[in-house]
C-alpha cells in the first residue's frame, strides 16, 4: 500500500470515526466504569467502585430469567413478522400499479412516527374498557365481549409485539422493495424462458439476490428492536406482573424509580453482551464475510 | 448645546444604572403542562414589569422526563436559580447537597405568617431543614359524578368506604358501568388512602406506622383494609384498569364509565375543560371504620441551588409567587390548593362546589387528621415499584393478600423506617 | 395460465387492500380526534365522527403552543444534522466498500458493534461531557449528537450502495485522467444518488423524531424541538388527544415529504442504476 493511498483512507474515514469516538466511543467506556459504581443521587460525591456488586443485584433479581426470556421472545418474534411481512408486502407491492405512490405513503408512515407516540396511540386504542378496537370488534361481532389487551398477562406481550410489528413492517418493506428493484430484468427473462413458475422464481432467483440485503438488515433490526423500549414503555411500562418486561424497559425502570444509574449501566453492559454473542452466532450461521447492505 | 449633553448624561446613565442591575434568572418547572407553563409565564411577566432589569427564563421539561433532568442538572451545576423539588426530588437534591437551606430567607419574611397549617412542616420532612418554599399543596379527595349517579336515584356523594363499595356495586353492571376508577399503575396514594381508613392511630408523622410506632403492615386492620381494597377491583372496578395510569382513569371517569374516582385537585384543571359545569363535584374522602380518613400532603416548591449566583433575587421571586393574588391565580387556573390562607378568602373560587371535597377535610381535621409519607426515606422511589409490583400480583391472584403484607413489612423493615 | 392468474391477482389485491386497512385506521382515528371539540374526546359510547369538526385543536398548537417555533427548530436540526451525517458517511461508505486494506473488515464489525450500546447507557456519560463543553442547551450540540447517531448507521447503509455499483465505471474513469475522489464525486455519487437519498431520508426521519436527547440536552422553550412539545402534551393531569393528534399529525407532514421525495430514488432510482449495468 503506498503512502498516498493511505492517506487518502485515513482522510475519508477520520470525519466519522472521530465523531463516533468522540460521542459514543467514550461515553460508553464511561458507560461501563459506571456499571461498577454506586452513583445514584443519594450517593453523589461520594461514588465508588464496587466491583460486581450491581451485577450481583441484577443477576438475583427472581424476575431476571424471566425477563431475559422476554426479551428473546420480543426480539425474535417481532424481527420474524417484521421480516416475512414486509418482504411480502414489498414482493405485493413490486409490480407498479395506479396510485403505488400514494398507497406507499399510506402504508408506510408507522416509519415516519415516533416510537413513543406509537406506543401511546395504541395503549389508547387497546383499553380494555373503552378502546376503539374492542368497540370495532365488538361492533363486528368479531368478539363478545372486550379483550383486555394490555391488562392480562396472557395476552401483554402479544398486543405489545402486534404494535412493535405494525411498526417494523414499513421498514423491511422498503428496503427489501429498494433490494428488488436493484435485481436486473434479465435474469427473469432468462428464467421464464427456462419455465420457471412464480414460486420457483422466488426462491430461486429473487430470494438468492436479496439475501446479502436481508442478512444485514435483520442483524441491524435485531439490535435495533432490543435496544428500542419506547414501543413498550408506552404501553405497559413492563407490566402487567413483569409480562412485558424486557432488558431495556427494565433498565429505564431502574433509572426512573430507583434512581440507581450504576445498576442501570450495568443492566446496558449486560445488554452489549448480550448483543455481541448474538452478532457473532449470527454472523457464523449466515456466513460472516457477506455483510454488506 | 447644553441641553443635548445632559441628556445624552442622562440617558447613558440610565442605562448603565439598569446595565448594572441586569440580573437573569433561570427557573425549571417539573409539573409542565401547556397550560401551567402559560400560567406561569404571566406570573413571570408581573414580576418582570415589577422589577426592571430581571429577566426569567422558564424551563419546562416533559413531565416525565423532569426528574432525571433535574436531577441531572443539578448534580452537573447547570445554570439555574430557582428548581421547583417535587416530594420524589426532595431527598435526592438534599443528600446530594445542592439545595440552599431556605431557613434564614423564611426566618427575615413577613410574608410568611399566613401559610396553611402544616405546609411548612411539610417542608421540612428532611433534616428538619426547610430546603424548599411550597407553592402549592395537592391532597387526593373524591370525585364524584353527580349526573350519573342521579340516574342510578342516589342523591348524595359517598360519606364512608362502607358506603361507597354499596354505591360501587349498586351501579356496576360490569359491562359498560362500573364504580369505582381504579388505579393501576404508580397505586401508591390510592391503595394506602383505603387501608388506613380502616384505623384510628396512623402516625401523623408517618402513614406506615401507628402511633405506638408500629409498621401498619403488621396490624389486622391493614389485612381488611386491603381486602377491602381488591374487593373494589373485583366487584366494581373495569378488568382493564389494573393497567391504568392517570389518562385512562380521567379518561374513564370523563366518559362515566367509573363516576367515583379519587384524585389530586389538579385534576380540576382539565376535567373543566372536558366537562360541561356541574358534571362533576368533590366531596371529602370517605371515611373507614375506623371513623377516621388520612390524606397527605402532596407538595412541590421552589428551592434555591446552592450554586445560584442570584439567591436574593431568587427568594424575591419566591416571595413574589406566593403572594395571595398570584397564589389565587396559579391554583385556580392549574388546579392545585392554596398555600396561602388569605387565599381562600379573596377567591370565591376556592369555596364553590369544586373545592367542597378540600374545603369539608381542611374544617373537619379530627375526621381528616394529615399524615405524612416517609419520602426522606431512600427506598421511597423504589416504594413505587414495590408496591405497584405487588398490587398487580394481588389482581391476578398470584399472591394472597397476607403474603403481600408481609412483603410491605419486610421492604419497609429492610428499608430502616423501625430504626 | 389465465385463471391462476385471476386468482393471484384478487389474491394480491385482497392482501393490499387488508394490509392497508390495518396501517391506516390507526393515522384515520388520530386525525378524526384532531377535529373533535375536547368535549367529545372521551365519550362513551364511542363518538365516530364530531357533531362539528373543528379546527380548534390545530389552532391551539400554534396559537397557545409555540408550535411553529419548534417545527422552525427540527427543521434546521434535522436538515442540519442528516446531511452532515449523509455526507461524512458518504466519504467513509466508500472507503470501506471499495479501497482493500487491513481492517477494512474490523472497522465495519466496530460500526455494527456501536450500534448495540442502548442509548440510556450513554446519557449520564454524554451529560456530563456536553455540561463540560459548555454545549448543554445548544441546538449546536444536538445537531452533533443526531450526526453521531445518524454517521454510523449511514455509513454501514452508504457502503451497501457502493458495494452494489459496479468498479469498472470508475476505473474507466480513472483511466480517462480523473483523479480518484474525481471519479467518485463524477461517476459514483451521481449513481450513487439513490443511495444518497435513501441515507438522508432514514437520517432524517430518526433525527426528526428523536425525543429524549432532545427533552435532556436542551432546556428553552425557544430551543425546543417538534418531539419534545409533543411530549410536553402529557402532564401530570393527563393528555389531551385532540391536541396531541393535532401534532402528531402535523409533525408527519415533513417526513412524508422527505419520503415521496426519497422514493422517487429509493424505488425507481436503483432499478435504472441496474438495468444500465
Amino acid at each position: 500500500m503506498n503512502r498516498k493511498k493511505g492517506l487518502f483512507i485515513f482522510l475519508m474515514l477520520v470525519p466519522t470515526f472521530s465523531v463516533i469516538g468522540f460521542l459514543t466511543i467514550y461515553p460508553t467506556i464511561k458507560g461501563f466504569i459506571l456499571a461498577f459504581q454506586n452513583y445514584t443521587v443519594f450517593t453523589f460525591g461520594r461514588v465508588r467502585f464496587i466491583g460486581w456488586d450491581n451485577f450481583a443485584k441484577i443477576f438475583s433479581d427472581p424476575e431476571f430469567l424471566n425477563i431475559v426470556w422476554n426479551t428473546v421472545v420480543w426480539i425474535s418474534v417481532s424481527v420474524f413478522f417484521q421480516l416475512v411481512l414486509g418482504l411480502g408486502l414489498a414482493l405485493l407491492m413490486r409490480k407498479p400499479f395506479k396510485g403505488r405512490g400514494i398507497y406507499a405513503g399510506l402504508v408506510f408512515y408507522p416509519w415516519a412516527l415516533s416510537g413513543f407516540a406509537i406506543g401511546l396511540l395504541w395503549s389508547w386504542l387497546l383499553n380494555g374498557q373503552f378502546g376503539i378496537v374492542n368497540d370495532v370488534l365488538v361492533r363486528l361481532g368479531l368478539i363478545k365481549d372486550n379483550i383486555q389487551f394490555l391488562s392480562n398477562p396472557d395476552t401483554a406481550m402479544f398486543s405489545v409485539l402486534l404494535v412493535n410489528i405494525w411498526y417494523g413492517i414499513p421498514f423491511f418493506a422498503i428496503m427489501s422493495l429498494a433490494a428488488l428493484q436493484s435485481i436486473p430484468k434479465s435474469v427473469y427473462e432468462a428464467a421464464q424462458i427456462d419455465g420457471a413458475g412464480g414460486f420457483k422464481q422466488l426462491v430461486s432467483i429473487t430470494l438468492p439476490y436479496i439475501r446479502p440485503t436481508l442478512i444485514n438488515t435483520i442483524l441491524l433490526r435485531v439490535i435495533w428492536v432490543m435496544n428500542f423500549p419506547d414501543v413498550i414503555y408506552g404501553m405497559t411500562r413492563g407490566g402487567p406482573a413483569g409480562s412485558t418486561e424486557i432488558l431495556s424497559t427494565y433498565m429505564i425502570n431502574i433509572v426512573y424509580y430507583k434512581n440507581d444509574f450504576s445498576r442501570a449501566s450495568a443492566v446496558g453492559v449486560l445488554i452489549v453482551l448480550f448483543l455481541l454473542v448474538y452478532t457473532i452466532f449470527y454472523l457464523r450461521i449466515s456466513g460472516g464475510k457477506e455483510l454488506e447492505l | 448645546m447644553k441641553r443635548l449633553l445632559v441628556l445624552l448624561l442622562l440617558v447613558v446613565l440610565s442605562f448603565s444604572l439598569l446595565g448594572a442591575k441586569d440580573i437573569s434568572l433561570k427557573i425549571i418547572q417539573v409539573f409542565s403542562s401547556p397550560e401551567r407553563t402559560k400560567i406561569l409565564e404571566n406570573i413571570i411577566a408581573d414580576f418582570e414589569a415589577l422589577n426592571p432589569g430581571v429577566t426569567i427564563e422558564l424551563i419546562s421539561p416533559p413531565y416525565e422526563t423532569a426528574i432525571p433532568k433535574v436531577n441531572l442538572m443539578m448534580s452537573t451545576e447547570q445554570e439555574l436559580d430557582i428548581v421547583e423539588v417535587s416530594d420524589w426530588l426532595l431527598s435526592g437534591l438534599v443528600s446530594m447537597g445542592k439545595l440552599e437551606s431556605l431557613e434564614p430567607y423564611i426566618a427575615a419574611s413577613t410574608e410568611l405568617d399566613y401559610l396553611v397549617d402544616g405546609v411548612l412542616k411539610s417542608a421540612r420532612v428532611m433534616n428538619d431543614t426547610a430546603y424548599i418554599m411550597p407553592n402549592a399543596v395537592y391532597v387526593k379527595t373524591l370525585f364524584y359524578r353527580p349526573d350519573i349517579f342521579a340516574r342510578f336515584n342516589l342523591k348524595n356523594p359517598p360519606s364512608t368506604m362502607g358506603e361507597m363499595m354499596a354505591y360501587a356495586r349498586y351501579i356496576t353492571n360490569g359491562k359498560d358501568q362500573f364504580g369505582f376508577d381504579w388505579r393501576g399503575i404508580d397505586p401508591v396514594n390510592f391503595m394506602d388512602l383505603v387501608v388506613t381508613s380502616f384505623f384510628d392511630d396512623i402516625d401523623p408523622e408517618c402513614m406506615y406506622k401507628t402511633v405506638d410506632g408500629k409498621l401498619i403492615f403488621e396490624d389486622p386492620r391493614a389485612l381488611e383494609g386491603l381486602n377491602f381494597y381488591l374487593d373494589l377491583y373485583f366487584n366494581t372496578s373495569p378488568k382493564d384498569s389494573i393497567n391504568w395510569g392517570f389518562d385512562d382513569q380521567v379518561n374513564s371517569f370523563v366518559s362515566g364509565i367509573t363516576p367515583i374516582l379519587f384524585q389530586d385537585p389538579d385534576t380540576t384543571g382539565l376535567l373543566n375543560n372536558l366537562l360541561t359545569d356541574g358534571a362533576y363535584k368533590t366531596a371529602a374522602l370517605p371515611t373507614g371504620p375506623g371513623g377516621k380518613a388520612y390524606p397527605t400532603f402532596g407538595f412541590a416548591g421552589w428551592g434555591i441551588p446552592t450554586f445560584s449566583k442570584n439567591k436574593e433575587m431568587a427568594w424575591k421571586f419566591i416571595e413574589f409567587f406566593n403572594r395571595p393574588e398570584n397564589g389565587a391565580y396559579f391554583c385556580r387556573e392549574y388546579g392545585a390548593l392554596p398555600v396561602d390562607k388569605r387565599v381562600y378568602e379573596i377567591d370565591p373560587y376556592f369555596s364553590s362546589d369544586i373545592f367542597a371535597g378540600w374545603a369539608q377535610m381542611f374544617a373537619h381535621p379530627e375526621t381528616y387528621p394529615m399524615t405524612e409519607y416517609p419520602i426522606d426515606n431512600p427506598a421511597w422511589g423504589d416504594w413505587f415499584r414495590f408496591q405497584g409490583d405487588i398490587q398487580e400480583r394481588l389482581l391476578l391472584k398470584r399472591l394472597t393478600p397476607e403474603k403481600a403484607l408481609q412483603e410491605f413489612s419486610k421492604f419497609w423493615r429492610d428499608a430502616g423506617l423501625m430504626h | 395460465m389465465k385463471p391462476r392468474k385471476v386468482i393471484f391477482g384478487t389474491l394480491r389485491w385482497t392482501a393490499l387492500s387488508m394490509y392497508l386497512l390495518f396501517a391506516v385506521f390507526p393515522l384515520a382515528w388520530i386525525f378524526i380526534t384532531s377535529i373533535k371539540p375536547p368535549q367529545e374526546v372521551y365519550t362513551y359510547p364511542i363518538r365516530y365522527w364530531p357533531s362539528k369538526p373543528t379546527g380548534e385543536a390545530y389552532v391551539y398548537l400554534f396559537e397557545f403552543a409555540n408550535f411553529f417555533r419548534y417545527f422552525v427548530n427540527s427543521i434546521f436540526v434535522s436538515m442540519a444534522a442528516s446531511i452532515s451525517a449523509t455526507f461524512i458517511a458518504m466519504l467513509s461508505g466508500y472507503v470501506l466498500a471499495r479501497m482493500r486494506f487491513r481492517g477494512r473488515y474490523l472497522l465495519t464489525l466496530f460500526l455494527f458493534f456501536t450500534q448495540m450500546i442502548p442509548a440510556y447507557l450513554l446519557m449520564i456519560p454524554q451529560f456530563s461531557m456536553f455540561s463540560d463543553f459548555k454545549l448543554i442547551n445548544r441546538l449546536s450540540g444536538i445537531i452533533l449528537i443526531y450526526i453521531g447517531l445518524g454517521a454510523t448507521f449511514s455509513t454501514i447503509m452508504a457502503r451497501g450502495f457502493f458495494v452494489r455499483i459496479p468498479e469498472t465505471l470508475e476505473e474507466a474513469a480513472m483511466i480517462d485522467g480523473c483523479t480518484r475522489l474525481g471519479a467518485l464525486f463524477r461517476i459514483t455519487l451521481r449513481l450513487m444518488l439513490p443511495g444518497v437519498a435513501a441515507v438522508f431520508s432514514f437520517s432524517f426521519v430518526n433525527n426528526w423524531n428523536e425525543l429524549f436527547t432532545a427533552a435532556l440536552f436542551l432546556n428553552s422553550d425557544s430551543k425546543m424541538t417538534v418531539p419534545v412539545a409533543l411530549y410536553s402534551f402529557i402532564s401530570k393531569a393527563g393528555i389531551q388527544w385532540n391536541v396531541l393528534g393535532a401534532g402528531i399529525i402535523i409533525a408527519l407532514v415533513p417526513t412524508i415529504f422527505v419520503f415521496s421525495f426519497a422514493q422517487k430514488y429509493i424505488v425507481a432510482g436503483l432499478t435504472q442504476g441496474s438495468v444500465k449495468e
